[in-house]
């Protein structure tokens, strides 16, 4: 039972961290590889601050995020004053960067990484309670999500992908925007580092590589990018699929690589034959508020 | 009268084309001023420079009598600058209402806390603003598109959204750049009406076109540019009829 709920938590985690990922490259149009930096800043965060210093994981939690919410600054700020081009510069820089710092110091426990982290909610109600609370802040971040990309904000942001000097020139601050969609993105992205940390004990630098933005992107490209349900559908596949071949009983010698294989041919199927994702986002921005307007432009705004 | 726009002394080379050399130009509360001459005079590139999209490298521009220097480019926009572009550059993935929407200044849906926490503030703007959208696009006859893509619309109606776009922030200094090319039949009276009524609302209004016709119709006074100069200004009747400016225009 127990292998069951570690793969519920498990696609809670990369339902945020896929959905937050999205946000910044399918919706916001910022190619970034840094999002498994800030899954590792969330996670270490609040694991460093909760044994170290013995603060309430309920605290660290989302001191954690605040964190990884802060540091995307270090990326955005210098980057997207100068252009967008540099963002993805930046990105790679700071992810190999904190992967080897983490590594090369002491107070993370370095290469080994970061061991006995205090667990949150099992001890006291059982591993089900963890599993709901995951359950319910992955629904809670793409609810979240919608609403803000079906908002005036949202139709900001598509409005910034599609030309961003047209935008500048609308009296819009289309720096400021980037360096908030890749903040609150990083930050959801720092939340499920701390969700994972606190289950699982223990992060060690290796589970944040920048591999892991690859895999994260596959959830969003094979769900559909710039969809709202694509990545949640994303995450679940990839993350259930590779693990059922696990009830087949082989030798790990060879399930390792089948996973790695199924996972490969999961996107090459897609890539030929539904190059949109599982759900292929609308050729045009489906938020906004509505509201009956006649044909003179009045508009009916009893009710509203 | 005081001007609404007003360029001094305004120089720009790239390399070695110089774009702008020591422009002087005042545009005035209603009234349109045209802007011709060849391709490659800089006159898209005058535009660029009054919106801070490029940076001169002498020259001032006062907007209402302050200075524009070392604004950005929305910032720019914010004092009351708008401006359409040539090449038209709608954005292709929002509808022809959201178009226009974009063009809003009064928008507290575009804070992040304010969709967040109140979504009742940011509901009552956005009917403002729809009500304000829905009735531009009225102006412009394109209510019967509003909800269709903007690539799906004729080259005319594009342009029209275009300017549809620039209406929506309540600018003071409007500047079209070459409204008119590609466009024929209904979108061209329209364009025509509407930038008569900008003008008669009171905002000072400036365009770049190639049509005589709508030049000549439309704008109190004229200038003509000539490799980053202006060469010759007054009444658009005199300087399209004037024999050594139309052979500068058509090159001869
Ligand atoms: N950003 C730029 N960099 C280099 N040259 C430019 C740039 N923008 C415009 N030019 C050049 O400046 C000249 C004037 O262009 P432009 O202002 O577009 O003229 P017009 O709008 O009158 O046709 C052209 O020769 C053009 O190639
Ligand atoms: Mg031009």
């Amino acid at each position: 039972m127990d292998f069951f709920y570690v793969i519920v938590i498990m696609v809670g985690i990369y339902v945020i961290l896929a959905t937050s990922f999205n946000f910044v490259i399918g919706y916001g149009g910022l190619i970034s590889v840094a999002h498994p930096a800030f899954f590792a800043l969330g996670a270490y965060a609040s694991g460093i601050l909760a044994r170290d210093l013995g603060w309430p994981v309920l605290l660290t939690m989302p001191i954690g995020a605040l964190f990884a919410f802060a540091s995307s600054l270090l990326i955005s700020l210098p980057s997207l004053r100068v252009s967008g081009d540099y963002l993805m510069i930046a990105s790679i820089g700071f992810q190999l960067g904190l992967v080897e710092v983490i590594k090369h110091v002491s107070f993370t426990g370095g290469p080994g990484g970061l061991t006995a982290i205090p667990q949150f909610l099992v001890r006291d109600y059982g591993t089900v309670s963890y599993v709901i609370f995951t359950l319910v802040i992955a629904v809670a971040v793409v609810l979240v999500t919608r609403r803000i990309v079906n908002s005036d904000y949202g139709r900001a942001i598509s409005a910034l992908r599609d030309d961003e000097l047209a935008f500048a020139t609308l009296g819009k601050n289309a720096m400021w925007l980037k360096i908030w969609v890749i903040a609150l993105a990083s930050g959801l992205a720092g939340l499920a580092g701390a969700i994972y940390a606190h289950y699982f004990r223990f992060v060690a630098p290796e589970q944040f590589e920048v591999l892991q933005s690859a895999a994260m992107l596959t959830m969003v490209v094979v769900g559909g990018m710039r969809t709202i349900w694509g990545p949640v559908i994303g995450a679940i596949l990839l993350q259930t699929l590779p693990q059922a071949i696990t009830f087949i009983n082989l030798p790990p010698s060879i399930l390792g690589p089948l996973q790695g294989l199924l996972f490969t041919g999961v996107v090459l199927l897609f890539m030929f034959f539904r190059p949109a994702g599982l759900i292929p986002a609308p050729a045009i921005w489906q938020g906004g508020t509505s509201a009956p307007i006649d044909r003179k432009g009045k508009l009916d705004v009893r009710g509203a | 009268m005081s001007a609404v726009l007003e360029i001094k002394g305004l120089n720009k080379a790239f390399g070695g084309i110089r774009v702008a050399d020591e422009i002087n130009l005042s545009l005035h509360a209603g009234r349109v001023l045209g802007l011709i001459g060849p391709n490659g005079a800089g006159k898209t590139s005058l535009f660029n420079l009054v919106c801070g999209v490029v940076k001169p490298d002498s020259g001032e521009v006062f907007l209402d009598g302050a200075p524009l220097a070392g604004l950005k480019t929305f910032e720019r926009a914010r004092l009351g600058l708008a401006r359409t572009w040539q090449n038209i550059r709608l954005f292709p993935s929002l509808s022809v209402l959201d178009n226009v929407l974009i063009g809003a200044n009064d928008y507290p849906g575009t804070k992040l806390t304010n969709v967040l926490f109140r979504p009742g503030m940011v509901r009552a703007a956005a009917y403002r603003n729809l009500e304000k959208a829905h009735g531009i696009l009225a102006r412009c006859g394109l209510s019967d598109t509003h909800d269709k893509l903007v690539s799906d619309l004729p080259y005319g109606r594009q342009k029209l959204v275009g300017v549809a776009r620039a209406l929506m922030s309540d600018a003071k200094c409007l500047l079209l750049d070459e409204p008119m090319a590609g466009v024929e039949g209904h979108s061209y009276a329209a364009i025509q009406a509407v930038v008569r009524e900008v003008a008669a609302s009171g905002i000072a209004v400036g365009v770049v076109e190639h049509n005589v016709a709508f030049v000549r119709d439309l704008c109190d006074e004229g200038v003509f540019m000539f490799s980053g100069k202006i060469l010759a200004r007054g009444a658009v009747a005199d300087l399209i009829s004037d024999r050594q400016l139309t052979e500068l225009y058509f090159g001869t």
